[in-house]
């Protein structure tokens, strides 16, 4: 089809470019990664490949899998420039020097085919200026796309186009960022910063020069900024350590050289001591000696230490006690107003930090999603900005910037006496400029629960998961539990949403909207049963997942698991009893129980055997799937990416993957259709297994690793009931194993594992510590 | 007349036949306190109870402390009592021996002090305070404070204290004043007012040494700005003997219900000379370790005036001459039959018997493992034992005293109207026994720190070391019907869990709802357990038994009884905790 992106050259192998570079690649598309000559050695290619060979060592990790990485061909802009003619799409990367910049579009202009994209991925240079005494064909087919570090990561990009730019090319970029890269594709004005950095930069500074100013220490000043604004943990200074702190002045003096000078940025963009006297000394951040926080190891121990901005020295970080700040609990609006330093702090900071967004309307932007979505993807704030000021009020934040003389931006004006969201007939929707409000619309093909739940009840719902009806016949089956741990409510909902599916519905999608998919079984639970010695209640709950399981597996219409983060034991296990996954790319699927003593319970044991005993790639015997699947769960192993889980079988060859996370739902939906017709359940599997000797073997490889330090004590219990299990038990290698022989071997091994005080220390310190114990 | 002669016969089965003495001496490597050795110290302190210490019980109670001018006088008897105590050895017993005590296990220690608080239970205050305040500097004082003060402690020739309680702060003691303000030599200057302050100015002692819980002048609010100090009352010259008197005086005592003999004393610091123990603004920690060790000593309090009470009732009831048996006449020749015919007699005192046993049985399980939880060898075991202790500790100290409060009463019930008047001394027991529910963290108190902090510990872990064994018990008997109510009661204990595990995390207030009911639920299957396993080595040695058939056939029978009559109670107790808050909570306040 024309037009179609096949090929992508990106230009430039910084840590943005290569990060960019791999995200297509991982995509599955072609890419042509250039970069200049190095200064010696033969290699003509040598400053890409390097990119790429570091790439592939970075954690985290920008490439999904080592196959993407062989997608990327290298080469250098001397010899290879004539070679973008290949390409669909050309992104520079190159050094943020305009002089740089524009020889390089002049040289690309004579070799591209006309009609690719081109486009730039500067963070400071405003489009006009790059365009400056470049041809109009050029312009025609230029701009900007701006990614955020890292680019497999960071779901935003920002999209500046010109007055000359081709629309219709530039929705092809945006529509191949958004379904190929899994981007949300924010339209920005060509303005300095464009959104999120425009804002991002005002806060962060403002909440650095703030601290000292007011009197707070730092670790004061992140409890503040955190949580109750919907602000990451880590706090400004812990982000600024993050992105590295010699960053700011650059970063900053860039922002000062490009706004204007009546704007509000210039007057909280003070010097700061002791940032330049860190920036000396070589606390760059983390990618450093430290930055604001260090980790101090001398005296052996590993100490946190946070820079003290009174004395200019470093000290223990000292744990924040702020009764104010506790007061205030989650309400925004009370931690404005809060009373001392707290409250200054938090106006003085994100008060501002609002008004200032406010003002980005029609500045930097058309609406206010746009920045709402910008400063949620790209500084992944829980809220944007104006879903903040909805929290606190707009004529109450309106009245208090009158108060104090800060200027009221129109779209403020605009919503006097309103919010800047509402729900409409079902329907989220926000407000204009034009003082309207207008419906929120999704790009087709994305379908979430999030807005279907304005307009809908859940067809079945109890305390821990909700079922959903999408349409079409189908029904989505939601986990609503802390974390989307697993329990007994979910399992007792999942009974009567397969009944209801059988009944009246041609489909399940097994699909949330957390930032994990499930991070498994409640152990908490379990830990305390375990401890009261509720065995039955135990025993109960293995026996109903795995009844539950079977009834999916089996269930007379098709079901689609689509996971998108963890998918951990129960989690993983959801996916492995599902017909087909449609997983997002950002999927982390694995058998995890081992780590804290325990074996998969629910089936997870006889599935992945079914998989790979019936995987062509295995050599035959009895002895090679077991043996496989030992080595995966013995050491919890954990796919870091949905292309690690179809080369672990836990995403099988019809399983499909989904780039964009918006758009998971409805590929799902659409997978699951797709098989309704002739669905057949399958057929249970009988599988040949080695028996007693089998697990002889296995006992010896992990005495091996024991012996070589590598097996703790437990891990060698461990490691024994999960050769019971995945052997067979007592089977004869000339019998054939049911599958419901293999789930009562997970039943009675998991049981004997729990008993044990080795794994029920494991699980406590899991919980109590989020960190496995090697015991 | 108040009737003791120490349970000796009861003592032994628990330590030799039911804990297995022997093994647990091995579990601590202390193989030289053989079973013989254990038996001829019970006996010797058999005899010190009951020729010392019980002939000054009610003349005690009678008399009382008496104060003037800031000098506390104990009751006739008792100075003598308590020189002949250190003299024989006892102030030493359970103390290290690197400061001269004779270490000898918990296991045996806690039995000595059963009986001591059986005969007097004022007089046993006095030396029980101090062995808490020896554990409390053991633990967290500098090495000089522990040379210079231990020794001397632990002979018996000073005495100690906890100052905790001021008039506005008892349960909660993050609201206390006293102040302590440092000097340049390193001591502290204490200032203020403590009341409640048990032996804190008495006789029997030639110096007393106060543990006081007060403020340093920058400390934080509440309880994280507590620190401990030592403040003695003759400031120790460098030979060891009392030297200068320091700022601490007694301004008064307390009139009590009961405990008369024991000086209840408020005490006033005036710019005391002290030192710190432990670190600064950890107080509470360093005095929690005293709490926890006092709080054990308390239930044994319990028990111990318990077994008091019921032995003065079965000698009653056998005396007594009252009506004839409903089953017709037991002894034609008298004028009637001894009251201990009736039925309903009966009831209350196989009610007694049935608790005071389980409850010894239960101490000796608990003893154990405060033996093990410093001194076994294995680590593991270790670890185990101190979570152990956490969880009993609250449930020994709560639900013995309840039950000391409640027997003692149905004890004195036996005696109808000569139970009331003060000649037979019944009513001494109850009202000494009704202070044990209060102080050391009132009960009320005992049962929020087991459903609020023991139980959500490490997401159940403390509860492992009771619910596993019991578990694995009925279990192993599955096919025995009289593990039968254990195992319900144990069924109905693990619901109460688990549903106060999710309620509790909930609401609070459903914890605080249920914690009363649950304490005594945990306890009843406890001593359930201890009951169970009593009946089955008891029905073991039975058939071989000889000239003791009468002891395990006994304990048989009152098995039987316990399991009949009081475990069923778990059931109830499960009912009103499944009940909730609601109408606890409803009325309004105005309606009260």
């Amino acid at each position: 089809m024309a037009g179609e992106i096949s090929k992508v050259c990106v230009i430039g192998a910084g840590v943005m470019g290569s990060g960019i570079a791999a995200q297509v690649a991982n995509a599955g598309i072609k890419v042509l990664l250039l970069d200049i000559l190095p200064k010696d050695g033969n290699n003509r290619n040598a400053v890409a490949e390097g990119a790429v060979a570091r790439a592939l060592k970075t954690d985290p990790a920008p490439f999904m899998s080592a196959a993407a990485a062989k997608l990327i061909e290298c080469g250098n802009i001397e010899d290879d420039l004539a070679r973008v003619a290949e390409c669909d799409w050309i992104v520079e990367v190159v050094l943020e020097r305009l002089d740089v910049k524009q020889a390089l579009y002049h040289r690309l202009e004579a070799v591209r085919r006309p009609g690719t994209a081109i486009s730039s991925n500067t963070s400071t240079i405003p489009l006009k200026v790059l365009l400056e005494g470049m041809p109009e064909s050029f312009a025609h087919d230029f701009m900007i796309t701006h990614f955020f570090n890292p680019p497999r990561y960071m779901r935003l990009m920002e999209l500046v186009t010109g007055p000359a730019t081709d629309q219709a090319l530039a929705a092809r970029v945006a529509a191949f960022c958004d379904v190929k890269l899994g981007k949300s594709v924010v339209a920005c004005h060509d303005s300095p910063g464009f959104i999120a950095n425009r804002l991002g930069v005002f806060w962060m500074t403002g909440a650095v020069t703030e601290t000292p100013e007011i009197g707070l220490t730092i670790e004061e000043a992140d409890a503040i900024m955190g949580s109750p604004f919907g602000v990451p943990k880590t706090g400004v200074f812990g982000l600024s350590d993050l992105v590295g702190l010699d960053l700011m002045p650059h970063v900053n003096a860039s922002m000062a050289g490009a706004l204007p000078k009546h704007d509000e940025f210039h007057a909280i963009n003070r010097d700061i001591p002791v940032v330049r006297k860190l920036l000396e000394t070589g606390y760059t951040g983390r990618k450093g000696r430290g930055g604001f926080y260090r980790i101090n190891k001398t005296g052996g121990k590993r100490v946190k230490e946070t820079i003290d901005f009174a004395t200019g020295e470093f000290r223990l970080e000292l744990k924040p006690n702020l009764p104010e700040l506790a007061a205030a609990g989650k309400d925004v609006r009370k931690l404005l107003e809060a009373p001392g330093r707290v409250g200054t702090y938090a106006w003085n900071v994100m008060g501002r930090t609002l008004a200032y967004a406010a003002k980005l309307v029609p500045e930097a932007a058309d609406d206010i999603t746009s920045i709402d979505e910008a400063m949620r993807l790209g500084y992944n704030w829980k809220w944007g900005p104006f879903e903040l000021i909805d929290k606190v009020g707009v004529d109450w934040f309106v009245s208090r910037l009158r108060a104090e003389n800060i200027a009221v931006a129109p779209i403020l004006e605009a919503a006097a006496g309103r919010t800047f969201y509402r729900v409409e007939g079902g329907k989220r929707q926000y407000l204009g400029l034009d003082g309207a409000y207008h419906n929120l619309t999704r790009p087709d093909g994305v379908l979430l629960l999030e807005d279907l739940k304005l307009a809908a009840k859940p067809v079945l719902k109890n305390g821990s998961a909700a079922v959903w009806d999408i349409g079409d016949g189908v029904l989505c089956f939601e986990f609503t539990s802390k974390s989307n741990s697993l329990d007994d409510q979910i399992l007792a909902l999942l009974q009567k949403a397969i009944a209801l599916v059988k009944e009246k519905h041609k489909a399940l999608v097994i699909y949330n909207e957390g930032s994990n998919f499930s991070v498994g079984a409640n152990v908490g639970l379990a830990l305390f049963a375990a401890n009261i010695a509720a065995w039955s209640q135990v025993e109960a709950l293995i026996a109903t997942g795995q009844e539950m399981m079977q009834k999916l597996k089996y269930a007379p219409f098709p079901v689609v698991a689509a996971p998108s983060g963890m998918a951990l034991g129960g989690g993983c296990e959801f996916l492995l009893h599902s017909d087909a996954v449609q997983a997002h790319s950002e999927t982390y699927a694995g058998l995890v129980e081992c780590g804290i003593g325990l074996l998969p319970g629910w089936g997870g044991c006889k599935e992945m055997l079914g998989r790979w005993a019936t995987d062509p790639s295995m050599p035959r015997g009895p002895m090679p799937a077991p043996t496989k699947v030992f080595e995966m769960i013995s050491t919890a192993k954990v796919g870091r990416s949905a292309a690690d889980a179809r080369d672990m079988l836990i995403l099988r060859s019809g399983d499909g993957v989904t780039m964009n996370r918006y758009r998971l739902l409805a590929d799902a939906k659409a997978k699951a259709l797709s098989l309704v017709e002739g669905y057949k359940p399958p057929e249970a599997r009988e599988i040949v297994l080695p028996g007693p000797s089998g697990k002889v073997a296995m006992d010896q490889a992990v005495a091996g690793f024991a012996r070589l330090g590598q097996a703790t004590k437990h891990d060698i219990v461990v490691g024994g009931e999960l050769a019971t299990v995945l052997t067979g038990g007592g089977t004869d290698i000339i019998d054939t194993v049911k599958e419901t022989k293999i789930l009562e071997l997970e039943r009675e091994s998991f049981l004997r594992l729990l008993k044990t005080s080795a794994t029920l220390a494991r699980i406590e310190h899991m919980l109590e510590t989020g960190k496995p114990l090697r015991n | 007349m108040q009737v003791y002669n120490a349970p000796l016969r009861d003592m032994r089965f628990v330590l030799h036949e039911l804990h297995d003495s022997a093994a647990h001496m091995q579990a601590i490597d202390r193989t030289d306190v053989t079973q013989d050795l254990i038996d001829s110290i019970l006996e010797e302190a058999a005899k010190f109870a009951q020729d010392i210490l019980l002939p000054i019980n009610a003349s005690g109670d009678e008399e009382g402390c008496r104060y003037e001018n800031g000098v506390v006088r104990t009751p006739k008897g008792f100075k003598d009592a308590y020189t002949r105590f250190c003299e024989n050895g006892w102030s030493a017993l359970a103390s290290p021996a690197e400061f001269g005590g004779q270490e000898l296990p918990e296991v045996l220690g806690k039995m000595v002090e059963e009986m001591q608080c059986s005969a007097n239970l004022s007089f046993g205050l006095y030396p029980g305070l101090t062995h808490g305040a020896v554990l409390a500097l053991l633990g967290h004082a500098t090495e000089e404070l522990k040379a210079r003060y231990l020794p001397k402690m632990i002979e018996g020739t000073w005495s100690g204290t906890m100052n905790l309680t001021e008039a506005h702060c008892g349960t909660d003691l993050g609201l206390l004043r006293t102040k302590a303000v440092p000097q340049p030599d390193g001591s502290y200057k204490i200032t203020g007012n403590k009341i409640f302050i048990s032996a804190g100015e008495h006789d029997l002692t030639e110096n007393i040494i106060h543990l006081v819980l007060a403020r340093l002048p920058d400390a934080p609010k509440g309880i994280k700005g507590i620190s401990l100090f030592l403040v003695p009352k003759f400031i120790p010259t460098d030979d060891g003997r009392p030297g200068q008197r320091n700022g601490v005086t007694c301004a008064g005592i307390e009139h009590k219900m009961g405990l008369k003999a024991s000086a209840t004393c408020q005490l006033v610091f005036e710019e005391a000379t002290g030192w710190l123990v432990g670190e600064p603004n950890r107080g509470m920690h360093s005095m929690f370790t005293m709490m926890n060790a006092e709080r054990l000593s308390v239930g044994i309090q319990g028990l111990g005036v318990t077994e008091t009470a019921y032995q003065s009732a079965v000698a009653y009831a056998k005396d007594r001459l009252q009506g004839r048996s409903l089953a017709g006449t037991k002894y034609p020749d008298k004028a009637a039959d001894p009251i201990i015919v009736h039925p309903d007699v009966r009831r209350t005192l196989m009610t007694v018997r049935a608790y005071v046993e389980g409850c010894r049985a239960l101490s000796g399980w608990v003893a154990k493992a405060l033996d093990l939880e410093t001194k076994a060898t294995d680590p593991a075991l270790r670890q185990e034992s101190e979570d152990f202790v956490a969880l009993m500790t609250p449930v020994v100290k709560a639900m013995f005293t309840d039950l000391s409060f409640e027997l003692s009463s149905m004890a004195l019930q036996v005696y109808g109207g000569h139970g009331y008047i003060r000649d037979h001394g019944m009513e001494q027991l109850v009202r000494d026994a009704r202070i044990t529910m209060i102080y050391e963290g009132a009960n009320g108190i005992q049962a929020l720190d087991l459903v609020g902090r023991k139980l959500p510990a490490h997401m159940g872990r403390l509860m492992r070391g009771f619910f596993h064994p019991v578990q694995q018990f009925i279990e192993d008997n599955a096919s025995d019907p009289n593990v039968l109510p254990l195992a319900n009661a144990f069924g109905a204990l693990q619901q109460a869990t688990a549903h106060l595990a999710q309620a509790g995390m909930k609401d609070p207030e459903e914890a605080g709802a249920a914690a009363t009911d649950y304490l005594r639920l945990l306890g009843l299957v406890a001593l359930g357990y201890m009951w169970a396993r009593t009946a089955k080595i008891a029905a073991e040695k039975l058939p071989a038994a000889n000239g003791e058939a009468g002891f395990y056939k006994a304990k048989l029978t009152t098995a039987q009884f316990f399991n009949d009559r009081l475990l069923p109670q778990a059931g109830a107790l499960w009912s009103a905790i499944k009940a909730g808050k609601a109408s606890m909570m409803a009325l309004e306040e105005a309606a009260f």
